[in-house]
């Protein structure tokens, strides 16, 4: 183990915190610079609350939708909004808010669950070739170079034809499969000029495992950029769900994505267009809402870029 | 240089021919038989019999490489007897028009934006102009080409003219639908990129010239700050092809990317295999000429 380790407290120090005893300037960590910086950009602020708006929509919509999805007939395509039904009717006469709830939880689950996989194998595979380099990087180097060579949507689709059965762990692993590869990038870059600072050194001259120095001395202060570009891979993963069910290699009805609410609008479009621009400003919201936050990130966490 | 574009040139081809590999044998390996063997074995049989279905994984693949290097790249399973690529090529035109007239909005409204977003750092106009960003990057191309048809619907009584295929006027509408949002990434590079360069001492001293803002701003900023812009031009070209997917469904353009939307539905292997050979060639060539391109705009960079 090494001798100084910049998180460990001095005695007392605990019961001193939880006395409120311990004063402002000892706290000015990178976390808490970084979050008072976050707050003062508004942007990024309305993005937070209007992607927390759309994950409890979405939270809501798993248990208690305001109609059922299989109830046809309520309306018309073209009767008027009201208090009961305040984005209208589809086609076949089903309420709109229902379906917009739903297309919210496909949104958040595929976004999400995308990001944190793609990032989890991303950051992997980008500390082993940092760290390691030798063949390690030159194998991933190569499979990076190929995966370039092909639009990430274009090979999503393929797996989705090869699985020919869409479901959210298909879609997940299809968009996984193509967005991990900037993250390695990203962390390969990262951990290539960490591994030669003092304090890995001193913690390998002590004789620390290198899992142990990747994971508790390269990662940590790799974080800021990983947390940056991780945000940026949830509107990623929308979009790349959205143009998927467009294009009809979506999740079967009536789990409808946003996507394939609007492709389905379209059919409509002589008679109505809630239908495709209501899904449509969701989609928009949601995907601004994230990049928001992700812009508000990424000048909190490097104060020294953009501006 | 010559050395380096032909070693270059080199791995392209590498590289479509293992992209293409990778897809044939997935596609042969796992997707099984395109033929509907229950209906009609018989049938079925003589099917697979003439597009070699019946040989070895290895025999297959041994004719499909050796067909490649002579750039034939075999026959369509559903509309029998086309030929791939002929079909790959003739496409390949549209799209090609298409996305020359995208990349033209991309290029001259990124470039506007960017560099007026810039210059006036900091005003209500520069704000404007950022927002306009972040809504052009986070709106999906086929929302806005939807909301265009939508709009065109409401404006105009004859828009039907508008989509569609084949005449001049049908290109301007899937090319706004399909530039506009790679608009908004090289308007944000481009004035992130001319506000480094706005600042530098050789600026402030051709304005101490006296020199007129037009000369400063296109011959002092532009062609400095213009260098890292060309960098995307790489994932510029790969966004266009994965636009012009949805763009050309929507818009009835034949083209490959509604070839391949089609051949994937229909599950047609044969021109799917084709067309992620073609978009492999495509993205590294575009990748080759934007490394090309680079020393000629800056100097100090070298290839030997």
């Amino acid at each position: 183990m090494s001798l100084i380790q910049p998180g460990v407290r001095r005695e007392g120090e605990d019961q001193l915190e939880a006395a409120g005893m311990l004063m402002a300037p000892a706290q000015a960590t990178l976390w808490g610079d970084a979050w008072s910086r976050f707050r003062r950009n508004k942007l990024a602020l309305v993005g937070t609350a209007v992607f927390t708006l759309v994950v409890i929509t979405a939270i809501v919509s798993a248990f208690w939708t305001p109609y059922s999805l299989y109830a046809e007939g309520l309306g018309n395509l073209t009767s008027k909004f009201s208090w009961q039904h305040p984005f209208g009717f589809d086609d076949l006469g089903r309420d709109e808010l229902s379906f917009v709830m739903v297309g919210a939880q496909i949104a958040i689950e595929v976004g999400v669950l995308t990001a944190i996989v793609s990032s989890l194998v991303g950051v992997t595979i980008g500390l082993l070739a940092g760290y390691f380099r030798g063949w390690v990087d030159t194998v991933v180097s190569s499979v990076t170079y190929l995966g370039y060579g092909m639009p990430g949507l274009l090979v999503a689709f393929l797996i989705l034809f090869l699985t020919n059965s869409p479901s959210i762990l298909n879609i997940i692993i299809a968009i996984s499969v193509t967005s991990w590869m900037d993250m390695a990038r990203l962390v390969r870059g990262q951990t290539f000029s960490l591994r030669e600072r003092d304090f890995i050194e001193a913690a390998r001259a002590s004789g620390t495992k290198d899992l142990v120095i990747m994971a508790r001395h390269i990662l940590p202060n790799a974080l800021g950029p990983i947390i940056v570009q991780g945000t940026f891979l949830i509107p990623q993963a929308i979009l790349f769900e959205a143009f998927l069910s467009y294009l009809g290699l979506g999740l079967p009805s009536p789990d409808a994505s946003w996507g394939a609410l609007i492709s389905n609008g379209l059919q409509d479009r002589f008679e109505a267009y809630h239908t495709i621009i209501i899904p449509g400003m969701a989609l928009l919201v949601t995907l601004m809402a994230v990049n928001f936050i992700g812009d508000g990130l990424r000048d909190a966490l490097d104060p020294k870029r953009g501006r | 240089m010559l050395r380096y574009a032909v070693k270059r040139f080199g791995m392209v081809l590498g590289t479509a021919i293992v992209i293409s590999s990778v897809t044939f044998l997935l596609i042969h390996a796992l997707a099984g038989n395109p033929f509907s063997c229950q209906r009609n074995p018989a049938a079925c049989l003589h099917e697979a019999k003439v597009y070699g279905l019946d040989q070895s994984l290895l025999v297959q693949y041994r004719t499909f490489v050796w067909n490649l290097v002579h750039l034939n790249l075999g026959y369509s399973y559903v509309n029998q007897g086309v030929k791939v690529t002929p079909l790959l090529v003739r496409e390949a035109r549209n799209s090609l028009t298409l996305g020359l007239f995208a990349l033209a909005v991309t290029i001259v409204v990124g470039l506007a934006v960017g560099i007026t977003a810039a210059i006036r750092q900091n005003s209500w106009l520069d704000y404007a102009l950022s927002s306009f960003v972040v809504f052009g990057y986070s709106l999906p191309s086929f929302v806005l080409a939807t909301m265009l048809i939508i709009a065109m619907g409401v404006l105009l009584p004859n828009w039907t003219g508008l989509i569609g295929w084949g005449s001049p006027n049908q290109i301007p509408l899937p090319a706004i639908a399909l530039g506009l949002p790679y608009a908004a990434v090289v308007a944000r590079l481009t004035r992130a990129s001319v506000l480094d360069v706005i600042h530098q001492d050789y600026v402030r001293t051709a304005w101490a010239k006296g020199l007129s803002s037009r000369v400063i701003v296109m011959r002092h900023i532009l062609r400095n700050a213009l260098i890292p812009v060309v960098t995307i031009g790489g994932p510029l070209v790969t966004g266009l092809i994965t636009g012009s997917v949805v763009i050309e469904a929507i818009f009835g353009i034949p083209g490959l990317g509604k070839e391949f939307v089609d051949s994937i539905l229909t599950r047609d292997y044969g021109i799917v295999v084709g067309l992620y050979t073609f978009y492999a060639l495509l993205v590294g060539l575009a990748n080759l000429a934007v490394d090309l391109i680079y020393p000629l705009l800056d100097p100090t960079i070298r290839y030997t």
